[in-house]
């Protein structure tokens, strides 16, 4: 039986936990009680040996592994200089940021804190539970469905959120189907035949249900330059929707560099989901629309396949080369089922695709459309299907 | 280091599994924790081979679960035997048994067919080694039942009822990364990533694996594959590459890597038309001795 780990080895534990969570790893209460059980089976005095222990428990993907390597460093400097009295450590650790309430494990301490977010997610939520859901797009709401995200006034942005909400829900229940019982065609149910037949010592009547459809996915690359600014609220308002209500949803904000934001995305309440947006968000003023789908090609590309989606929201204003841009939407367009590029300035008559990087992706795009009002929005579920 | 980690390394080897201390680290936290393991890295690193190894080692059963786009719980947990059914009722076609005996009868133990989740759950005696292969391939939604078996490990069956594991089976998870995995998912594991090989590491895996290799040509395949594994290809040739290619080369009666071997033999390690001609630009702007040093 392995002695059990000193008391002050589990607080330096639970400390270096908060400084994992203060260098962005979303770490649970689980997998830090896993970190104090590890210490027991592995030998204390190994440096080597006690890094792969508490990084194979509270790593969970390798692009955490180089902060779990800067946080380390400085638990071993002081387990190395205070021996088993880690005091030293315990008080200069940055304070915790607050842990996020869906990672909570059970009897964390951010229990009220908890409760408190749950008041702040949205008010539609217990409307948005009934089937049938008004979709936008009659009467009174009219006005808005047809007006430029840029014009709007404040008074009126609530509602454009909820009805955003709203089209985001019906389109990603367009693209998941369940398979149902059906009465003709798509594939036998043996169970339900069996069960229907019981007594007639014969399958006389079959039952069947849906063939399974191919599982579409989706990926989406957010523009959020400064040139998008007027649009990109409303945009970004949209994918945390489409990401809440469609699972297979991967959502990347650019605009000099990319970030992956789906872990941002994901969670009961907007404001939170934006505040973590805000976190990462590249606020650069430039756009680099090649480059970043270079790097989403290089560093992502296995996500797409020809059962994929990918939208590019972007108005287009590339300040890169336009020959990066184009390469890199043909090896997107080679690999991914189709892909759409919405582009907010198509609102508007008068415009024309005439900047380089338009001019250059244009070309590859399987769809190109507006992405400037709700009614473009709502528009997109006829088009999200694969070649 | 921990005399269970040292037996772990030691283990792997004398089963031809070349291995290092993370490795060694991870499966023996996973041992002792009882908690899954989710192993990540490029296509051919040797995933899969982790869980073969610890079944060997706890010498207890290796469950597996092949994941794909489409498994669903009537292929991953379990399955009525429907022939078994229609013969039963078939042959009781002219007993008088009521509705419920015949129900009762075919929806019973005899009947059911046991896939690899309930297989590891309901085993007897020492429990399994569960491999849950490219869990990546599946969909969300397997991956979300998946979760909840791996958390109770119980499955109730309507039919018969609730089966609980009496010891948790020893869960490894593998994944190519062709699609994220969940948050939630991967925080109930622990984690390791296995890189291609090093220079080192690669060297011990060709002279391993091919017999008959030499050291100086396995020393330059080792280097040839550090240095092309640093372009950017589409396909990243992984060990699996290396060794057709070594086993290629040693029944070529080579002795060493030159050009015009090279040429030949490269079908055996880049696969993609894009990343042929890249490795060809390269080749001819900085030689062949950036690929094949000499003095290997």
């Amino acid at each position: 039986m392995a002695p059990a780990v000193p008391r002050d080895l589990m607080t330096a534990t639970l400390a270096f936990g908060q400084t994992l969570r203060a260098a962005g790893l979303p770490l649970t209460v689980s997998e830090l009680m896993d970190a104090v059980r590890a210490l027991e089976v592995i030998d204390l005095g190994d440096r080597e040996e006690v890094y792969l222990g508490l990084r194979a428990c509270l790593v969970a993907r390798i692009e955490e592994v180089p902060a779990f390597d800067r946080c380390f460093e400085a638990f071993w400097k002081y387990h190395a200089e205070h021996g088993q009295s880690l005091d030293g450590l315990v008080s200069p650790a940055p304070t915790p940021p607050v842990a996020e309430p869906e990672h909570a494990g059970g009897g964390t301490p951010g229990a009220e804190k908890q409760a408190s977010v749950a008041l702040e997610s949205w008010e539609e939520e217990s409307e948005d539970t009934g089937e049938p859901l008004e979709v936008p797009g009659q009467s009174d709401r009219e006005v808005l469905i047809d007006q430029d995200f840029s014009t709007f006034p404040a008074e009126d942005l609530d509602e454009v959120a909820r009805l955003t909400i709203l089209i985001a829900k019906r389109l990603a229940r367009r693209v998941s189907r369940r398979r149902r019982p059906t009465r003709r065609g798509g594939i036998v149910d043996l169970r339900r035949s069996m069960r229907a037949n019981l007594m007639k010592a014969e399958i006389i009547e079959l039952r069947r249900r849906e063939r399974r459809r191919r599982k579409v996915k989706l990926v989406l690359l957010c523009d959020v330059s400064g040139s998008m600014d007027l649009y990109s609220r409303f945009l970004l308002q949209f994918l945390y929707a489409l990401q809440n209500a469609f699972g297979r949803v991967e959502t990347f904000t650019f605009a000099t560099r990319l970030t992956r934001v789906t872990e941002q995305l994901k969670g009961p309440s907007y404001k939170l989901a934006l505040r973590r947006l805000t976190d990462v968000r590249d606020f650069s003023g430039g756009t680099r629309i090649g480059e970043s789908l270079q790097e989403f090609n290089r560093t992502w590309g296995h996500l797409v396949n020809r059962h994929t989606i990918v939208i590019v929201l972007s108005d287009g204003w590339d300040t890169g080369e336009p020959e990066v841009l184009s390469a890199e939407m043909l090896s997107l367009r080679r690999k991914a089922g189709r892909v759409m590029w919405l582009n907010p300035l198509l609102g508007n008559p008068s415009y024309e695709p005439l900047t380089r990087g338009m001019a250059a992706a244009l070309p590859l795009v399987d769809h190109f459309a507006a992405a400037h009002n709700l009614a473009s929005l709502r528009d997109l579920a006829s088009h999200l299907r694969l070649r | 280091m921990r005399a269970e980690i040292r037996k772990i390394q030691e283990m792997m080897e004398s089963a031809d599994y070349v291995t290092d201390a993370a490795i060694a680290t991870s499966v023996h936290l996973a041992m002792s924790l009882k908690k899954p393991l989710l192993i990540e890295g490029h296509a051919g690193v040797g995933k899969t081979e982790v869980a073969k190894v610890m079944s060997r080692m706890l010498t207890t059963n290796l469950i597996r679960l092949q994941c794909y786009e489409g498994l669903d719980a009537a292929q991953a947990l379990y399955e009525w035997n429907y022939p078994k059914q229609l013969l039963h009722i078939k042959l009781e076609e002219s007993t008088d048994h009521s509705l419920a005996q015949k129900e009762a009868a075919i929806f019973s133990e005899p009947f059911l067919i046991r896939r690899p989740l309930l297989q590891a759950i309901s085993q007897d005696g020492q429990p399994p080694v569960l491999l849950i292969d490219e869990i990546d391939r599946s969909d969300e939604e397997f991956e979300a039942f998946l979760l909840e078996i791996l958390s109770d490990f119980q499955v109730t069956i309507p039919e018969i009822g609730t089966i609980k594991a009496i010891h948790a089976p020893y869960v490894i998870l593998t994944s190519n990364r062709n699609r994220e995995l969940s948050d939630a998912l991967r925080r109930r594991c622990l984690y390791q990533w296995v890189d291609f090989p090093g220079f080192d590491k690669e060297i011990r895996i060709v002279l391993r694996k091919v017999p008959g290799v030499n050291e100086r040509l396995a020393r330059q395949i080792s280097r040839f594959m550090e240095t092309l594994r640093t372009l950017r290809l589409a396909k990243v040739p992984g060990v699996a590459e290396t060794l057709d290619w070594a086993q290629a080369l040693t029944s070529l009666h080579a002795d060493h890597l030159d050009e015009e071997l090279i040429a030949e033999t490269l079908g055996c390690v880049l696969k993609d038309a894009d990343d042929v001609r890249r490795f060809k630009r390269e080749l001819a702007s900085s030689g062949v001795s950036r690929f094949a040093p000499a003095e290997g």
